[in-house]
């Protein structure tokens, strides 16, 4: 009857209401998408025009200056010096990488002398000089067991350059011995008893050591000496096994001096880990 | 079924905001061309920048400042360089990958060693930790003449093969020094 009329036209205005109400949301969120793709569009846009005058620029195209491509500012004067800050910046953190950097002081000059084992760089060492009446070495980091004083009363009044570069020499051959003494013990500490003994200078190493790693004896021992302080490479390996030890094992002792004395040491030990040399 | 009528703008926001990361990025890359502006463009920039802002006295760093930075920068670098003997011609920059502590850079460079051109290439990784930041070559790239000395491209190839970048510098200093020392020897006794 008519009630159930009522009813039904209730009902179907609330449909109708809540579909309208849909259709509103919908609207409003194609809307927010539509706006939102203008904007993007405008923002991609002029990043297009401020790349094409960089690379014309780049490319060396005359009369870029002047025209007036629309929505590309010209670059202000204090971002053109900002710039060549930083570019000048970047060249001198590349003189860092070569070895010696500096900077010139109210005194004289600060050279930095850094360190590197192949394309590891390590830490670097300052070197503080006054320059005159006579050059002096004002203050450094250079630790005390690097031959400083000899060096420098041996080159530093008559070649700075040969001085730095001798002491150069030192630091990275130090340098490249501590980290491989380092590594050996990072990489390989199953293999070493305890620790490996080392002094400042790490110029002589005694370890006791065996091939492959989950061994409970450890029947090498070696003492490396190194000779030369300006190389990271052992001049002298003494390598011995533990008497009582099985043959194979005695046998591979003058093999071992000599990987030892021609690959670095975290190689050498590399090397016995290969198939060949698992037979213990 | 209504999702796309909105599918269509999506998937147009993600290629323009895909775009926009590229182009910005490439932006960036490009900025670190060590040619990027002509000396006379900097000249000119250090003139008038110094004439029209004289009186501006707001937060960044001051006129003056930064002519006083870039005078510092340039004279340490000329020093270097003279001092060396190592002149960089150019240098350019992109970053690889940057995610968190790592950033990986590439970097390409030219100069001269005393008379000695080079050119290479390489790869810098730098990882920032608490109190440091360490880095690592890789993938080192270097074009040398060697001229007549065999031991100059051996000695060129094993530096390359380690990655030793450091070495190389070393290196190609002593050696263009001797190379120059005699070049000078022997034009003396024509």
């Amino acid at each position: 009857g008519v009630l159930s009329h009522l009813e039904m036209l209730e009902a179907q205005a609330h449909e109708l209401a809540l579909k309208q109400e849909e259709t509103e949301q919908q609207e409003e969120k194609l809307d927010r998408l539509k706006a939102r793709v203008q904007e993007l569009r405008l923002q991609r846009d002029e990043l297009r025009a401020k790349v094409d005058l960089q690379q014309k620029r780049l490319l060396g195209k005359e009369g870029v200056v002047t025209s007036g491509v629309p929505g590309a500012a010209q670059p202000s004067d204090r971002a053109i010096l900002e710039w060549k800050v930083k570019s000048v910046q970047a060249m001198l953190q590349v003189f860092y990488l070569t070895g010696i950097s500096g900077k010139l002081t109210k005194h004289g000059v600060c050279f930095c002398i850094s360190t590197a084992y192949e394309g590891t760089y390590l830490d670097s060492y300052h070197l503080d000089l006054i320059t005159k009446p006579e050059v002096q070495i004002r203050r450094h980091s250079v630790p005390v067991f690097i031959p400083l004083e000899q060096l420098a009363k041996k080159y530093l009044q008559t070649d700075i350059r040969r001085f730095l570069s001798a002491l150069s020499d030192h630091l990275n051959a130090y340098a490249g011995r501590r980290y491989q003494a380092d590594q050996l013990q990072e990489r390989f500490s199953d293999r070493l008893e305890g620790t490996l003994q080392r002094n400042s200078l790490c110029n002589m190493l005694v370890f006791n050591y065996n091939m492959s790693g989950k061994k409970q004896t450890f029947p090498f021992s070696a003492k490396l000496l190194y000779g030369d302080l300006c190389r990271s490479l052992p001049t002298e390996a003494i390598v011995s096994c533990t008497p009582g030890a099985p043959a194979s094992l005695a046998e591979r002792t003058a093999a071992h001096s000599d990987v030892f004395r021609r690959l670095a040491l975290h190689k050498a030990f590399e090397s016995f880990s290969s198939p060949e040399e698992s037979l213990d | 079924m209504e999702n796309s009528m909105y599918q269509v703008y999506e998937d147009e926001i993600q290629l323009l905001e895909e775009e926009i990361k590229m182009l910005a990025e490439k932006y960036e890359d490009s900025q670190q061309e060590s040619t990027f502006f002509s000396d006379e463009e900097i000249l000119m920039s250090i003139k008038s920048f110094q004439g029209e802002f004289q009186r501006e006295l707001k937060g960044h760093e001051s006129p003056s400042d930064l002519k006083a930075q870039l005078e510092s920068l340039e004279t340490d670098l000329s020093f270097l360089m003279k001092f060396t003997g190592i002149w960089f011609t150019s240098h350019s920059k992109k970053t690889v990958e940057k995610t968190g502590s790592r950033t990986i850079q590439k970097h390409r460079l030219s100069g001269n060693c005393h008379s000695l051109p080079f050119q290479l290439e390489f790869q810098l990784l730098e990882i920032k930790n608490k109190e440091s930041v360490s880095a690592v070559i890789t993938d080192l790239n270097i074009i040398m003449e060697s001229g007549e000395y065999s031991g100059v491209s051996k000695f060129v190839s094993s530096t390359e093969e380690h990655g030793n970048l450091l070495a190389f510098f070393r290196s190609l200093s002593s050696y263009a020094e001797w190379y120059e020392h005699r070049r000078c020897t022997f034009l003396h006794f024509k």
